[in-house]
């Protein structure tokens, strides 16, 4: 089954137009990366408007491969300025920076990289091997446990968000009430539809626009230094850092399994994944290594693991349609403009999909190797441009792509509005990521439950009759109390260091 | 005046309870007319909505007393805020955006784009004119190349219906 | 003689095209086709068949899937768009005749301006393929009327052509069942497989791709293609009574359609470049592949095809109603 899908995903990824995207995919990826204060994220949200016209696999290609471009991009200003591009690389300064001022800066970028396109080989192993296996699993489940398996999916994005649980959980709150706008499909009604354009809820790619990026244009332009323009001084790596990669092949190893084992636990996500690998790399090396002072295998480790998460991340997007994190509950979303359902329905009627995308996944990777590592001083020299450029112009893009969705001006709106309420958001402590899944997992939530209440003869107890759904059920609980245990805690613990230093 | 995360917060707890009160509003009105508030999960288009905003509510409440018993064991703001000018820049940049938006389809692309450009750059403090204009110009003109020779969309031409046949 | 009209028509459309460009240069941009229903197999074919007139068009054109409401959801969009060529509506029987039939449409089929014939789609009620509870579908009818509203179904969508020809079938055996709508067709169809629901409908499509997971219990066809099609299993043709599901066949079809305000001139070349596509053998052989049958009607057949329905339709939406107020009585 699983020859045969890459088999037949060969002939939708080897096209021209998906090769070319891919590629072009890295490099808008590790441009959005390199810049401080966008991401993968941010990168994969801004491109989603076009994507969702192409077919899918080129489609998918190019998004997945701005997703891997922008894990490893937030390297590049981690080690040379000492900023991370993306939270994802906070961990790769502790060693990338203080080889850059060793004077190993092309050293540094180039393991950097290396680490990131062989740790996302690693993850996109997970995923060939686990994704099929997981999805098959998961054929048998029905209704009951695609319902608890929602509601995993939000509640734990919500546990692992930044800001407190009770935010969390109100956000995603939010995001399934966004999600009921429009026609009901058991009733036939329509709910909330004050605007004939709203008969089919809002437009995700509008949502996620106006959420993400343009609430952190505002904070940008909040935050100041629009105008600073850091000196930086050309680098240009070689492929001989592959084999100063390859010399620290069991930390490569270890970290690319630490990252796609969390990248495939929902919640977790990469920024964690890589602090976790750091800090076990760190405490199974030698002390003549030098942890902390320019370490490579501190690079190696960091940049391994957040890549391989992506890979991981991607296991039960692909197997179950349930996001871990944002980036992939936005990959979800044009997976299903793009025409296809996400579960384990993908990888049994449509494998040549399933399979296309685990090409392209791979194939970024290899991208990224070369790409990356050729194309160093353009990425170096990106990280001159002011922000006092780049918001004007993400803005217009956010714009001019909304627009191009359906030529709405409705839409454009819809946009504004959640800019608005994303910058609310962000400006009261209120994670985002639980609201967009919880827009995306709002209809598969709601259909299910009704759904499972509809096929039970005896009510609620169809949750617990079947096992797997029951596991689930049990599943949710405890991770409920144990957030507000480890909540509780943490406000006693902060309460008596406030108690003890009187300042 | 300094504004601090608790000004926010309140605000964001404004906006769940109005959409709480949105969601209870249209059940009972709305969807009652349109006969599906009441009956089982077939026909019952509110039960669920009412449900999570309920669950919204809740934490919402659960959210204030918890607020309550913080300020009364004066635990003090948590954050120093930043001072109520600092916030201009950002409503400015929001006000453009939201008057770029307005006039896109009134006034088209071409003439609407290099002004809120320029207008943006303005603002994130560029001061020399050419840095400003040739480099709005030149976006506009890019971005409208892009859009509309390579991905085929046309952009809004407004009441001068202008549109370059590239 | 008809036929050399269409060639002169033709013929005169291709000498115009040079002047044409400058004065009325369509299609300049992206051509939408509103889909009613989600993704799935009625969706890849229609996807299919917008692939090759957008070929012929020179232009992309997009499938935009808006479910909801019995596909009227599609519909409303669609009539709201401005009738200027870019927007082409796939028009199921469902949201074309059926919903103005029952009264939760304000549009006739004379309201929009048809381009061609999509394709039909025959379909059968069908059971998991390790379910022996039931011999046949009249030992399955006999055992669901004694047990009112103890068995599940899917029909996918609620409300829709499918769901309306069960409910007429199961109305005469005064069956009375719970109908699970579904979003995503490949859903239901693993919860049909997977013996959650107790039948379902299945389509050409699904089963000449899985149909070893369903035992096929009616053909709802009198068509004896269409039961050779699901391998030849019963249909309404070999029952002893009468559904009244007669002379409808084929019964799952659509029709590409426009606003009816649309410059004759665009629709003229929409027409055309649909024509070539459904003619295309290519296509066509991919399209059987996936279940789909073009229909070879044009435009002009469109009054004498979508006109008599209307009336027929009209007893299975009371089988609907029917459905409803016996469900609400358990």
């Amino acid at each position: 089954m699983l020859a045969q899908s890459l088999i037949q995903g060969l002939d939708q990824f080897f096209t021209p137009l998906t090769l070319i995207l891919t590629t072009l995919g890295v490099i808008f990826g590790l441009v959005v990366g390199a810049l401080p204060g966008l991401g993968p994220l941010m990168g994969i949200v801004l491109m989603l408007p076009f994507a969702v016209d192409m077919p899918p696999v080129s489609a998918m290609g190019f998004l997945i491969a701005i997703g891997v471009g922008g894990s490893c991009g937030g390297s590049i200003s981690a080690i040379l300025l000492r900023i991370p591009g993306t939270p994802l690389a906070a961990a790769t300064l502790f060693d990338g920076y203080p080889m850059a001022q060793k004077g190993r800066a092309a050293d540094a970028i180039g393991i950097a990289i290396s680490a990131s396109a062989l740790g996302g080989l690693f993850g996109g192993l997970v995923l060939i091997l686990t994704a099929p296996v997981l999805a098959d699993f998961a054929s048998n489940f029905a209704p009951p446990e695609y319902a608890m398996l929602a509601l995993t999916g939000l509640i734990s994005i919500a546990v692992v968000s930044d800001g407190s649980l009770l935010k969390g959980l109100m956000t995603g709150a939010l995001g399934l009430l966004i999600a009921t706008i429009g026609t009901d499909e058991f009733s036939t009604g329509f709910r909330f539809a004050f605007h004939y354009e709203m008969l089919n809820g809002f437009h995700i790619v509008a949502i996620v626009v106006g959420i993400f990026a343009v609430s952190e244009m505002a904070q940008q332009v909040q935050a100041g230094n629009l105008n600073e323009k850091p000196t930086v001084k050309p680098v240009r790596p070689g492929f001989r850092s592959v084999l100063l990669t390859l010399r620290h092949w069991k930390n490569l190893l270890r970290s690319s399994t630490i990252g796609a084992a969390f990248g495939a636990l929902p919640g977790v996500g990469g920024t964690i994944s890589t602090f976790a690998s750091y800090a076990v790399a760190k405490a199974m090396s030698k002390p003549e290594e030098g942890y902390g002072k320019g370490a490579e295998g501190g690079v190696v480790a960091t940049e391994s693991a957040n890549n391989a998460t992506v890979g991981g991340a991607m296991v039960p997007t692909l197997a179950l349609g349930i996001p871990g994190e944002a980036a992939s509950a936005v990959l979800i979303g044009a997976m299903l403009i793009l025409g296809f359902f996400p579960g384990p329905a993908l990888f049994a009627d449509q494998p040549e999909i399933a399979g296309g995308i685990f090409l392209v996944y791979l194939f970024s990777n290899v991208s990224l190797l070369v790409v990356g590592i050729v194309m160093t001083p353009v990425f170096v020299w990106v990280l001159r441009l002011k922000k006092s450029y780049l918001v004007p112009v993400v803005l217009l893009l956010c714009a001019i792509g909304t627009f191009a969705l359906q030529s709405s001006v409705f839409d454009l709106w819809v946009m504004m509005g959640f800019g608005v309420v994303g910058i609310l958001l962000r400006a009261g402590g209120y994670p985002l990521a639980p609201l967009v899944i919880g827009v995306i997992l709002g209809p598969l939530l709601e259909n299910n439950l009704r759904r499972s209440l509809l096929i039970s003869r005896e009510g609620y107890w169809i949750f617990l009759d079947r096992p797997v759904s029951a596991i689930l059920v049990a599943a949710n609980v405890l991770l409920i109390a144990s957030a507000i245990f480890w909540t509780i805690r943490l406000r006693k613990a902060q309460r008596a260091r406030r108690a003890e230093s009187p300042d | 005046m300094m504004i601090r995360k608790i000004h926010a917060e309140w605000l964001v707890t404004l906006l769940f309870v109005g959409v709480v009160a949105l969601v209870f509003q249209q059940a009972a009105t709305d969807m009652a007319r349109q006969g599906i508030a009441s009956g089982g999960p077939y026909d019952n288009a509110a039960a669920y909505p009412k449900a999570i905003a309920a669950l919204l509510g809740g934490m919402v409440a659960l959210q204030l007393a918890l607020r309550l018993l913080r300020a009364r064991s004066d635990e003090g703001p948590d954050a120093p805020g930043v001072p109520l000018r600092a916030l201009l820049r950002p409503a400015l940049m929001v006000a453009i955006f939201a008057l770029y938006l307005g006039s896109l389809a009134p006034l088209g692309y071409h003439l609407t784009t290099p002004l809120m450009l320029a207008a943006l750059m303005l603002l994130a403090g560029i001061r020399n004119p050419v840095a400003i204009l040739v480099p709005a110009l030149l976006i506009s003109l890019g971005f409208s190349f892009v859009f509309e020779a390579w991905l085929k969309i046309v952009l809004p031409g407004g009441f001068l219906h202008l549109n370059i046949p590239w | 003689m008809k036929h050399l009209t269409t060639t002169l028509v033709t013929a005169l459309a291709l000498t115009a095209v040079p002047l044409a460009t400058r004065a009325e240069d369509f299609p300049r941009r992206t051509i939408e086709l509103i889909f009613p229903w989600g993704p799935g197999n009625a969706m890849a074919g229609s996807q299919l068949l917008a692939d090759a007139m957008a070929d012929e068009l020179g232009v992309s054109m997009p499938v935009i899937s808006t479910p909801g409401a019995a596909g009227t959801k599609a519909f409303m969009i669609a009539m709201n768009k401005p009738a200027d060529g870019y927007t082409i509506l796939d028009g199921y029987v469902a949201p074309l005749v059926l919903q103005p039939v029952l009264g939760n449409a304000d549009w006739t089929y004379d309201d929009f301006i048809p381009l061609h014939a999509a394709s039909s789609n025959a379909f059968a009620i069908g059971t998991s393929a390790e379910n022996d509870r039931w011999a046949d579908f009249e030992e399955m009818m006999a055992y669901c009327a004694e047990h009112p509203g103890e068995l599940r179904y899917t029909t996918g969508s609620r409300n829709n052509l499918p769901h309306m020809v069960i409910a007429k079938a199961l109305q005469s055996y005064d069956c009375v069942a719970q109908n699970i709508p579904y979003t995503a067709n490949a859903e239901g169809m693993s919860d049909l497989k997977n013996g959650v629901l107790d039948f379902g409908f299945i389509n050409v499509g699904e089963f000449q791709q899985n149909g070893d997971n369903y035992a096929i219990k009616l053909v709802l066809s009198e068509l004896p293609a269409s039961a050779e099609a699901f391998g030849n299993a019963p249909s309404i043709a070999d029952l002893d009574i009468d559904l009244g599901l007669s002379g409808l066949a084929p019964l799952g079809w659509n029709w590409w359609l426009v606003h009816k305000d649309t410059p004759p001139e665009r629709v003229e070349v929409l027409r055309q470049a649909m024509k070539a596509a459904t003619a295309n053998p290519e296509v066509r052989a991919k399209a059987a592949a996936l279940g789909f049958a073009f229909l070879d009607w044009d435009w002009d057949q469109y009054d004498e095809v979508v006109g008599p329905v209307a009336g027929q339709l009209k007893a299975m939406g009371d089988a609907l109603k029917w459905e409803e107020e016996e469900l609400s009585k358990l």
